[in-house]
C-alpha cells in the first residue's frame, strides 16, 4: 500500500457566486522516498488539493467528497485531535512565500523547537539538540538559532522554513512554490538541497510549482493540472519525453530552453475556465488547437496511455496497456 | 550601422549610509551602499539591450537612473533620441550653464551632436523627456491601482503631461494605446478595473499605460516575471511587435536568462553594481567567459529531466553592495580567484569586436582548469 493515496478528491469553496469547483476529482499515489511534482497555471487548484491533504483549508472550502488516505488513515474524516497529532508529525509544508512565512517576533530556533515539544515527549534541550541538527543538515550555522528571521537572507530563511518542515521527521513534506521567490542562484542551492535530503531521509515529497523546469529538476513523477482535475500523470522522464495531453505540450513548449535554438517559446492563447460553472465537456477545449465537437460535449476520462502514464483527451488511444 | 539612442558612461548611484549621533562623531567618513558603481553601455536604435543579474545587483536601480526616477550620483546618461524639439533644448542646455551644471564646452558639444545628457536636465525638462522615455514595471497586481478604472490608469499620464485637447482625444489616445497593447476591442476594457481582467491583461493595460505618450524608449523592468509561463511569451511577443511597428528601443532588466536569451540583442551581465561581461546574447549565452556568466548559465533549470548538466553552484549569498570586497568584487565567490584578484579589479577586456569581459582570466593570468 502506498503511504498516500489520493482517490477521487475534490474540494470545493463556497462563495458569493455559488460552489467554486477549485479541485474536482483527483487521485494520484506516493510512495516512500517519491517526489511528485504537481504543475498548473495559478488557479489551477495544485495549492488547493496540497492544502486539503492537510486539512489546512480556509473556513469556505470543504472536501465535497473522494478519499485521502495517509499511513491507512483516511484523512478527510480526521478531526481535531487526531488530525492535530498527524500535522506536522508525519505530514509537514514549506509554505509559498515561506520567506515572511516567520514570526518576526521569536528566534528561529524557538520557532522550531514549539512542535517538537508538542509533538513529542523529549524535554527542551533534546529539542534545542535537535534543531542545530537540523540547522546542519539544511546548511545554516548551528549557532544562529538564537538569531531572528530579519538576520537572515531570503535563501537562508527558506532554509529554516525547511528546517521548520523537517522537525518532526515527516513521511510526507508538501513544498508549495519553494523557490518561486527566490534568485536562481538560490535556487539552485535550495532544488540540490530538497533533492539530497529526500534521498538522504527517504522522504515523500509533493512539490507545487508553475515553473515545470524547477519540477523536471527535482521529482520523480510528474502530474500535471488543469481547471481542477489531473489531465497527464507519469513519470517526470516519461511526461517530457512523451507529452500526450494537448496542455501538457503546450506547457512544455511555453518555456524557453537556454541550451536549445534561440526562439520565442510559444504560448497558449485563452484563459482558463470559470470554476463555479465549468464548462460541459473537456475543460481545455477553449484552449486546445486539436479542438473537436466531441470534446465539448463529453468530458474526456484518465486513461492509461502507456504502462504508468496517463492522460485525459479524447484523442489520445492506449498503447501497449 | 544603427545609430546610438543612449549612451550610459561610468553611471554611478550611491545611497549614503545614515549614520547614528555617536559614529557621526567619531569617524569622518560617509560610508556609501554603491547600488551602481560605474556602469557604461551603449543601446542602440531599435535594440534590447538586457541587464541581468541577481537581485540587488543594481539593475533595477540602472533603469530607474537613467529616467532619473532615483538621481545618479555620478556618470552621464545621453539621450539622442527625438524627444524635446531644437528651441527647448537650447532653453534646457542654457539654463544648465547658467546653473553650472555643464560647462560651455560641454553645452556646445551638446548642442552639436544633439545629445541630452540625462543626469544634467532641469526637473521641468525631464519630465517633458521622460514622455519619452517610459518605464513597464513588475508586478501587475501592485502596480495598478484597485480603484481606478482602466480609462484612469492609461490616461494618468495625459492629464499629468496636460496633453490631449479634451476629453474626446484623450479617450481616443487611450483606446488607441489599450488597442497596440492589444485589448482589443478596447472600449470593452476601458471602464473595467484590474481585480476584472488576468494577470496577462493586467500587464498590457501596464504596457498601454507606458505607450500612450508615444515614448522611443522603455525601460521594461522583469515585465513578465510575475506572469504564469503560458502567457510570458505572449507578452514578450507584444514588446518584439511594438518594437517593430512603432520602432521602440527597451532597456529590459530581468534575472532569468532564458528569457533574456530568447528576447533580446545584447546582454550585460551585472554583478554588485558593475557589469562583467557584454556582448552579443547568442555570444554571451553559447561562449560564457566571466566565471559568473558561466554560473548563472549552468544553474538555469532545463525544461527537461534528461538534459541533466553540470551545475556551478555558488556558495554563499551575493556580499553587500555597502561592503564591495577590494579588487575583483567577484573574487569571493569565484572558483577560480588567484592572489591578483583579492588587490586588483580586471578592466574590459574585447573577446571579439562586440563582446567584452572583465576578468584577469580572460587578460591571460592563470588557468580555467
Amino acid at each position: 500500500m502506498a503511504l498516500l493515496e489520493v482517490d477521487g478528491l475534490k474540494t470545493y469553496f463556497k462563495t458569493q457566486e455559488g460552489t467554486l469547483k477549485a479541485v474536482d476529482g483527483i487521485s494520484f499515489n506516493l510512495d516512500k522516498g517519491q517526489a511528485m511534482g504537481l504543475a498548473g497555471e495559478s488557479g489551477c487548484g495544485k495549492t488547493t488539493a496540497a492544502l486539503s491533504i492537510m486539512k489546512l483549508l480556509p473556513a469556505n472550502g470543504f472536501i465535497a467528497g473522494g478519499s485521502i488516505n495517509f499511513m491507512k488513515q483516511d484523512m478527510s474524516k480526521l478531526t481535531g485531535d487526531k488530525l492535530r497529532a498527524i500535522r506536522w508529525r508525519d505530514i509537514s509544508i514549506i509554505f509559498q512565500g515561506a520567506m515572511n512565512a516567520l514570526n518576526p517576533v521569536k528566534r528561529v530556533g524557538d520557532q522550531i523547537v514549539e512542535p517538537i515539544l508538542l509533538h513529542e515527549k523529549v524535554d527542551e534541550d533534546v529539542a534545542v539538540k535537535r534543531v542545530k541538527e537540523l540547522f546542519e543538515l539544511v546548511g545554516i550555522n548551528p549557532n544562529r538559532i538564537r538569531e531572528y528571521p530579519h538576520e537572515f537572507s531570503g535563501g537562508m530563511r527558506q532554509r529554516v522554513m525547511i528546517a521548520m518542515a523537517l522537525a518532526c521527521r515527516p513521511k510526507l513534506v508538501i513544498c508549495d512554490e519553494p523557490t518561486t521567490a527566490l534568485d536562481v542562484m538560490i535556487q539552485a542551492q535550495i532544488l540540490q538541497l530538497l533533492k539530497n535530503l529526500q534521498q538522504e531521509l527517504e522522504l515523500a515529497m509533493i512539490i507545487i510549482s508553475h515553473d515545470l523546469s524547477v519540477l523536471a529538476e527535482t521529482c520523480d513523477l510528474l502530474s500535471i493540472m488543469y481547471a481542477g482535475k489531473i489531465v497527464e500523470r507519469s513519470s517526470a522522464v516519461e511526461v517530457f519525453a512523451n507529452p500526450q495531453h494537448p496542455y501538457t505540450k503546450g506547457l512544455i513548449a511555453a518555456f524557453p530552453n537556454i541550451k536549445g535554438e534561440r526562439k520565442m517559446p510559444a504560448s497558449i492563447a485563452g484563459n482558463p475556465p470559470n470554476l463555479i460553472n465549468p464548462p460541459v465537456g473537456c475543460r481545455f477545449a477553449d484552449r486546445c488547437y486539436a479542438v473537436q465537437d466531441l470534446c465539448r460535449q463529453e468530458e474526456p476520462p484518465l486513461i492509461e496511455v502507456l504502462p504508468g502514464h496517463f492522460a485525459a483527451c479524447h484523442f489520445v488511444k492506449p498503447r501497449g496497456v | 550601422m544603427a545609430k546610438d539612442l543612449l549612451v550610459v558612461e561610468d553611471l554611478q548611484v550611491w545611497f549614503p549610509v545614515r549614520r547614528g549621533f555617536f559614529e557621526s562623531l567619531t569617524s569622518k567618513e560617509q560610508r556609501y551602499v554603491k547600488a551602481v558603481d560605474g556602469v557604461s553601455f551603449n543601446i542602440k536604435e531599435r535594440e534590447i539591450f538586457c541587464l541581468v543579474g541577481e537581485s540587488g545587483c543594481g539593475k533595477t536601480t540602472t533603469g530607474k537612473a537613467i529616467l532619473r526616477l532615483v538621481d545618479p550620483t555620478g556618470g552621464n546618461v545621453r539621450y539622442y533620441g527625438t524627444g524635446l524639439n531644437a528651441a527647448m533644448m537650447k532653453d534646457a542646455i542654457e539654463r544648465a550653464v547658467s546653473k553650472k551644471l555643464i560647462s560651455k564646452a560641454e553645452a556646445e558639444q551638446a548642442l552639436s551632436t544633439g545629445a541630452i545628457d540625462v543626469r544634467k536636465l532641469p526637473k521641468d525638462k525631464m519630465k517633458m523627456l521622460r514622455q519619452k522615455m517610459q518605464m513597464i514595471f513588475q508586478d501587475p497586481y501592485e502596480s495598478l491601482n484597485p480603484k481606478q478604472s482602466i480609462y484612469d490608469i492609461v490616461a494618468e499620464p495625459l492629464v499629468v503631461n496636460n496633453l490631449g485637447a479634451n476629453e474626446a482625444d484623450r479617450e481616443n489616445r487611450v483606446a488607441k494605446a489599450l488597442d497596440d497593447a492589444g485589448l482589443r476591442p478596447p472600449k470593452h476594457f476601458m471602464w473595467r478595473y484590474p481585480h476584472e481582467v488576468s494577470g496577462g491583461q493586467r500587464q498590457r493595460v501596464g504596457i498601454a499605460g507606458a505607450l500612450v505618450l508615444e515614448p522611443a524608449f522603455l525601460v521594461a523592468d522583469e515585465p513578465v516575471s510575475m506572469l504564469d509561463v503560458s502567457i510570458r511569451s505572449e507578452i514578450l511577443k507584444l514588446m518584439l511587435d511594438l518594437r517593430d511597428k512603432k520602432g521602440l528601443t527597451y532597456l529590459f532588466i530581468t534575472h532569468d536568462l532564458s528569457v533574456a536569451y530568447v528576447f533580446s540583442d545584447r546582454i550585460g551581465i551585472m554583478y554588485l553594481g558593475k557589469i562583467v561581461e557584454l556582448g552579443p546574447t547568442e555570444e554571451v549565452i553559447k561562449k560564457p567567459m566571466h566565471p559568473y556568466t558561466k554560473a548563472l548559465i549552468s544553474v538555469v533549470p532545463k525544461p527537461d529531466p534528461r538534459m541533466k548538466t553540470e551545475k556551478i553552484i555558488l556558495k554563499g549569498e551575493r556580499p553587500d553592495p555597502a561592503h564591495i570586497p577590494p579588487g575583483c568584487r567577484f573574487h569571493p565567490r569565484c572558483p577560480y580567484a588567484m592572489e591578483k584578484c583579492k588587490v586588483e579589479e580586471p578592466d574590459a577586456i574585447y573577446v571579439s569586436q562586440e563582446h567584452w569581459v572583465s576578468c584577469w582570466l580572460a587578460a591571460g593570468e592563470g588557468k580555467t582548469e
